[in-house]
């Protein structure tokens, strides 16, 4: 059936794994780092690495990928005359990396507004010493 | 036909108060409290609208963005899907932002900078209201991100008082986690489907598991349950409750983690359907039960009322998420009555407590008691209150407890399995320790003395008493009037989150599910053991009058205002006490249940070490247990 096919993968793809690496730099940066900026820096890592993945979901250099420029009738008679439906980048990855990138700069931002008024009341930025609130 | 346009309309109307706060209501505080207010009424009058045709005539509404139906059976456009099960938690929703707003106008009247306020509230309520009703996933991403922006911004608030920036910074990183975990599952599931609507995913999906999609549950499980707030990704929702503005707080427990509750319940039951495997169900029972226990031990042990407060909030999630993973109709419906009465009576003391600290300046236990003299009407809505968490008949949490014992019960019954007679030992547990909890803060805060210092208070104004006659109404209402709850909200989303083929072909067109071998699998009508709440009422009604009647009126030491030298005389113990001075004194919220602390040290201190307050401390909790549920689901789905 057409909508339950797979993604078929001949050949391990590199992108995926640099991602999740990525990811997992991010989370071990958030774990162990005492600084508030680089607990910042590991989200902005994790944030990264998913945006990675994502492009990497649309994109298929299978049969030529070419921009996604075309209306339903043309894609559909296509996909019946060659027999190969994915010819083209898949143009919803792309919108999507676009508004988690939109996001991750937010969290930023916010977050670093945030460790500016921290540093301003707890003259420091240690986590260690961040916590008022605990028990 | 035009209701279909409703939901849309009631999340735009939230976005564009928010929106006209900033360009009309930057200088006037009227303006500003109009908009706020105008936006909240409009929204619930239109989900309330929508009460008729989808909870009583059982429709489902679904609302394709411009227009972009499906075409060759994919969905192409962002749609919007309203089944009783959205409804159900929109209801729920739209009720706590009308409560909220109309609570605030007094409430923050003393703070700076409250056009900002009432834009982060606007964009907070909008984005619960947008998640609980989209059918897309993405979609559900970004209303996920709004919210824990905005909540961070509310939780930072009031940004000089004690602690509140470092909650909110906690709140952003943990938040943020949870976020990206989700992000990446919807990611992954993309990458094997190729659509991102939830109702086509449910087609494809179901009884067709392959390793990439149960990696892509495994994280959406994750990052949907760190917004919900069960242990362990409780930590950031207890101090984010505890400085937040009262309103905001409940807020917070009322819906914010109800759209965490909501998004596993859709997940579970209608994209994945995994819900049926005995493996997810002991999962997610397991992460209640575990909620319900360390989240009522850790409010024993604290001094503070709101944070107590908000301990208890989180050990009543896991009620909620225990009788929800049971996968029974009873455990569902359990679940679900016990989300809304949850919503109600936990707002319900938030108010109270937002109450006690606009008119007292603090919220430490320690220094607070017998306020029952001075604030009359607040100690009767905390009451009311607290005799709904802790499930005394015939309030509304004694009936949705009732429910999920016996859910609890019925399925260790049906399945032979001892962990669910262990759960539902807990659970009675749980509400005895919730019980314990809540006389502990009553003799602190309400009765017993009251110190010179608070001689003066006042109470709370009008506007904010409003909010909190009509939440205690609910709370007895919905108690005493369970089975109409039960006939109008409760079995049609009950029924929605079992026929799952119905949310399928409404949105993309019918035969759709048939084709894709989508079966349902509708459990009978639950049967209630029946208990007459009238009764309970009256001689609740005759019990509590008295005992107001002896609190509040009494002459004697009870209720007494302490002055610095010490008591009232009193002759009778004179010979005790060789001559001098007896001192009446106020038992404070620590003295009470020492000795049951003092039993549990070890557990206490291991409690509180792992509540350290470090953010990377809290960061691991999130990651050891994605990784835990990744390894679960591997290990043991099939």
């Amino acid at each position: 059936m057409m909508m339950k096919r797979r993604l078929r993968n001949k050949m391990m793809n590199v992108n995926y794994i640099a991602s999740v690496i990525l990811v997992v730099m991010g989370l071990y940066t958030i774990i162990t780092k005492k600084n508030l900026i680089k607990v910042v820096l590991g989200m902005g890592i994790v944030d990264y690495g998913i945006n990675l993945f994502i492009v990497s979901v649309g994109f298929n250099d299978k049969a030529g990928a070419t921009a996604p420029i075309y209306n339903m009738t043309e894609l559909l008679g296509q996909a019946q005359a060659t027999g190969v439906t994915q010819f083209f980048v898949d143009p919803v990855p792309q919108a999507l990396t676009l508004t988690s990138i939109v996001i991750g700069a937010c969290v930023d931002a916010m977050a670093l507004s945030l460790v500016i008024k921290l540093y301003k009341q707890y003259k420091t930025v240690n986590t260690d010493e961040i916590r008022r609130l605990r028990g | 036909m035009s209701y279909i346009h409703f939901p849309v309309i009631a999340v735009m109307t939230l976005f564009m108060g928010a929106f006209l706060t900033v360009v009309l209501g930057r200088h006037s505080k009227g303006v500003r409290s109009f908009i706020a207010l105008a936006a909240s009424c409009v929204s619930f009058a239109l989900i309330a609208m929508l009460v008729k045709p989808v909870m009583i005539d059982g429709e489902i509404i679904s609302y394709w963005m411009g227009n972009w139906a499906p075409m060759s059976g994919y969905a192409i456009g962002i749609g919007y899907e309203v089944d009783q099960l959205g409804l159900f938690f929109a209801l729920l929703v739209v009720t706590t932002i009308l409560l909220s707003a109309v609570y605030s106008i007094r409430y923050i009247e003393k703070d700076s900078s409250q056009d900002f306020y009432y834009v982060l509230f606007l964009m907070l309520s909008g984005s619960v209201l947008g998640l609980v009703m989209t059918g897309d996933v993405f979609n559900m991403f970004i209303m996920i991100e709004i919210m824990t922006f905005t909540a961070v911004g509310l939780t930072a608030f009031r940004n000089t008082s004690f602690g509140a920036v470092e909650a909110g910074f906690k709140y952003l990183v943990i938040g943020s986690i949870g976020s990206s975990f989700t992000l990446f599952g919807i990611a992954v599931l993309y990458g094997q489907c190729h659509t991102l609507n939830m109702a086509q995913l449910s087609a494809m999906l179901y009884g067709n598991h392959s390793p990439a999609t149960l990696m892509a549950f495994a994280l959406m499980f994750t990052g949907l349950a760190v917004k919900s707030y069960i242990v362990p990704f409780h930590t950031p929702a207890a101090d984010a409750y505890t400085t937040a503005p009262s309103s905001i707080s409940m807020v917070f427990s009322g819906m914010v983690n109800k759209a965490g509750v909501y998004g596993m319940i859709r997940l579970v039951y209608i994209i994945f359907r995994t819900v049926d495997m005995p493996s997810v169900q002991t999962l997610i029972v397991l992460f209640g039960t575990v909620t319900m226990f360390i989240g009522v031990t850790m409010a024993l042990a604290q001094h503070d009322f709101k944070r107590l407060l908000a301990f208890h909030s989180i050990s009543q999630i896991g009620y909620v998420i225990t009788a929800a993973g049971l996968c029974t109709s009873l455990g569902l419906s359990a679940g679900l009555f016990h989300a809304m009465n949850h919503t109600l009576f936990k707002g319900l003391l938030f108010l109270c407590a937002g109450a006690v600290l606009r008119s007292t300046g603090t919220t430490n236990l320690d220094q607070l008691g017998g306020l029952s003299k001075r604030m009359p009407k607040t100690t009767l809505c905390f009451l009311v209150g607290a005799f709904s968490i802790s499930g005394l008949p015939p309030f509304n949490g004694f009936a949705s407890k009732w429910l999920v014992y016996q859910a609890a019960y019925e399925k260790a019954v049906t399945t032979g399995n001892i962990f669910y007679a262990f759960v539902t030992v807990t659970a009675v547990v749980v509400s005895v320790m919730t019980l314990a909890s809540f006389i502990k803060v009553t003799q602190a805060a309400f009765f017993g003395q009251l110190p010179a210092r608070l001689a003066d208070v006042e109470e709370a104004p009008g506007l904010m008493l409003l909010p909190m006659y009509i939440m205690s109404l609910l709370c007895v209402g919905t108690g005493i009037f369970y089975d109409k709850v039960y006939q109008y909200l409760l079995d049609p989303a009950v029924r929605a989150a079992f026929t799952v083929s119905n949310y399928i072909d409404r949105m993309m067109g019918d035969g759709y599910a048939e084709a894709a071998g989508v079966e349902d699998v509708f459990a009978s009508n639950p049967h209630f053991s029946y208990w007459n709440p009238v009764i309970w009422l009256a001689l609740f009604v005759i019990v509590f009058c008295a005992a107001y009647i002896c609190v509040v009126t009494s002459k004697g030491s009870r209720g007494q205002i302490l002055s610095d030298e010490g008591g009232a005389e009193d002759g009778k113990y004179a010979t005790f006490f060789s001559g001098e001075k007896a001192l009446p004194s106020h038992v404070a919220g620590s003295d009470l249940f020492w000795g049951f602390k003092t039993d549990w040290k070890g557990y206490f201190r291991v409690m509180e070490g792992l509540h350290s307050g470090i953010v990377n401390d809290y960061a691991l909790y999130v990651v050891a247990a994605a990784a835990f549920v990744v390894v679960f689901t591997f290990a043991f789905l099939r």
